[in-house]
């Protein structure tokens, strides 16, 4: 019963990947635009990121060590060095559009501006990691994330045309606007193969003590976790695509997504996206800011548990405090978050080939795995991740500039 | 045992199973007569940023003493404590004691403790 229960790490993370402010604004955008698509990249991503966070979760119940701790052990110091810096950068600026969702939701409710909201939201945050347990923050968050299913009931209601929506999940050219076609599909595997997810989860295990009996669990966990993310950002996309396609309207602020629900739903509409994004993004802020800690704190062999005292890993509090406070900045100076998640998308894709391969060599690595290594299909779906990675660590940047 | 490999940046483990940081670097003595053999395990300090850059080692060291537990050297284990090597490596010394833990005391005790719920660094 009790790894069943630790389904609810499948469902945080997954919410981190599909349902926080950049992937929702992306499917959004995507919708409105180019219809059913680009759907074809969340299904595709989906497929990936099943297969990398079983090997992430593997990897930390087979050796007990996180994918940060075997990536500073077998490649050494100086290469973790550059990793940290980039991977910190990034997850520092999706912590930000998070915090900034947030208090887009709240403004939303209360229509009082999303940079006033920016400190109490923070320290709501801080204060939950402050004084809760992991078991807390995971199943807190992922409770309140089923918010998001409401997504799934607007998008049936809406009456897809279900053939159009299977041939979104295969790849196809649109006649004009290729760029930003390009823009959005890199912008939606930046914003779903995330390595902060990754690491959340190898640590999330380490935390829940997970050891070799959870090795079938773990592939249930991860397949679950993320095709329930993946299905819930289809939904977005496919009522998007349904709302504002045939009125021809291009969704430019945050706010404007609502209408999403709102059609779908006229009665609850309103509240359900406002609620929806209120916890999905709070989720992924507890999420993102843990990512990072832990990154700091296994990189440097430092004490770390979200269980401990926060005098016991002191370093470790340390860090989420100041990562934390510092976010609240640039919202309180009323930075949009959205252009924050927009340009954090393409930086995560630009920064994948750091994270995924030396991913690849760890989990072929005998002393961590033994006779737990990948076999030819999982080295297979790592090594077509890096070569996407490659190709959109090239363009991303420069399709941010054409079509962003 | 291939030292880069099989040594250098494993997690370090006392014989209390509490975690001390990671080996920062390895000190070896070369005689004229004898084979070099390894006679510390370094923790921390500037052998670490000095594998990235000199500059950094130099900014480190700065740092360090303006703020901080004010320690001038990196922690120093002798190659006699270390029990066993493997995917980590584990040693006959207590944290505490080696000042592997400074740093950690150093902020538990001057920020982490003075926020409300923050707990004792102290408390078992």
């Amino acid at each position: 019963m009790k790894k069943i229960l630790q389904l609810t790490l499948g469902i945080i993370t997954s919410v981190g990947g599909f349902l926080e402010i950049g992937s929702v604004t992306t499917s959004v955008q995507a919708g409105a635009q180019f219809g059913y698509k680009l759907l074809w990249p969340i299904f595709f991503g989906t497929i990936c990121l099943i297969f990398l966070i079983e090997m992430s979760g593997r990897l930390a119940a087979v050796s007990r060590h996180t994918i940060v701790d075997a990536m500073r052990e077998r490649f050494g110091f100086p290469f973790f060095f550059v990793v940290l810096v980039g991977i910190a950068i990034v997850a520092f600026m999706v912590l930000v559009a998070e915090l900034g969702g947030i208090g887009f939701a709240l403004q939303i409710l209360t229509g009082i501006g999303f940079p006033w909201w920016a400190l109490p939201v923070s320290f709501i945050v801080w204060l939950l990691m402050w004084k809760g347990s992991f078991s807390l923050i995971e199943n807190g968050a992922s409770l309140l994330g089923l918010i998001t299913i409401s997504f799934v009931v607007a998008a049936i209601k809406l009456h897809p045309d279900w053939s159009g929506v299977a041939s979104g999940l295969l790849p196809t050219m649109p006649q004009s606007d290729k760029a930003r076609y390009g823009f959005l599909t890199v912008s939606i595997l930046g914003a779903t193969i995330s390595p902060y997810l990754m690491y959340f989860y190898s640590s999330g295990a380490i935390e829940e003590k997970w050891d070799r009996s959870y090795i079938v669990m773990n592939r249930i966990i991860a397949g679950f976790g993320m095709f329930f993310g993946g299905f819930l950002a289809m939904a977005v996309l496919i009522a998007a695509a349904l709302v504002f396609q045939p009125k021809g309207i291009q969704v430019d602020t945050f706010p404007q997504a609502a209408l999403v629900m709102v059609t779908a739903l006229p009665k609850w509409g309103f509240y359900l996206f406002a609620l929806s994004m209120l916890f999905a993004c709070f989720g992924a802020a507890l999420e993102f800011s843990l990512a990072i800690a832990y990154f700091f704190a296994q990189g440097f062999g430092w004490n770390w548990s979200e269980d401990l005292e926060p005098s016991k890993d002191s370093r470790f509090a340390f860090v989420y405090t100041v990562i934390i406070l510092l976010a609240a900045i640039p919202l309180m100076l009323g930075v949009d978050p959205v252009k924050v998640t927009m340009i954090s998308m393409a930086l995560t894709s630009a920064t994948l080939p750091l994270a995924i391969v030396p991913f690849l060599f760890l989990m072929n690595d005998p002393i961590y795995l033994g006779k737990y290594r990948n076999g030819w299909l999982s080295n297979s779906i790592v090594s077509i991740v890096i070569v996407i990675s490659f190709v959109l660590a090239l363009i991303s940047i420069p399709l941010q500039l054409i079509g962003g | 045992m291939d030292l880069v490999r099989d040594v250098l940046d494993k997690k370090l483990i006392d014989r209390e199973d509490c975690q001390m940081g990671r080996v920062s670097g390895l000190l070896m003595h070369v005689g004229e007569n004898s084979q070099p053999r390894i006679t510390h395990v370094l923790i921390g300090g500037d052998t670490l940023w000095m594998r990235v850059h000199p500059a950094f080692a130099r900014l480190s060291s700065k740092l360090r003493r303006a703020w901080g537990p004010k320690r001038n050297e990196a922690v120093k284990i002798p190659w006699s404590r270390v029990v066993t090597v493997g995917k980590d490596v584990k040693l006959d010394v207590e944290a505490k004691e080696t000042g592997a833990l400074d740093w950690e005391i150093w902020v538990a005790r001057n920020i982490i403790e003075r926020i409300p719920g923050g707990g004792s660094e102290e408390e078992e």
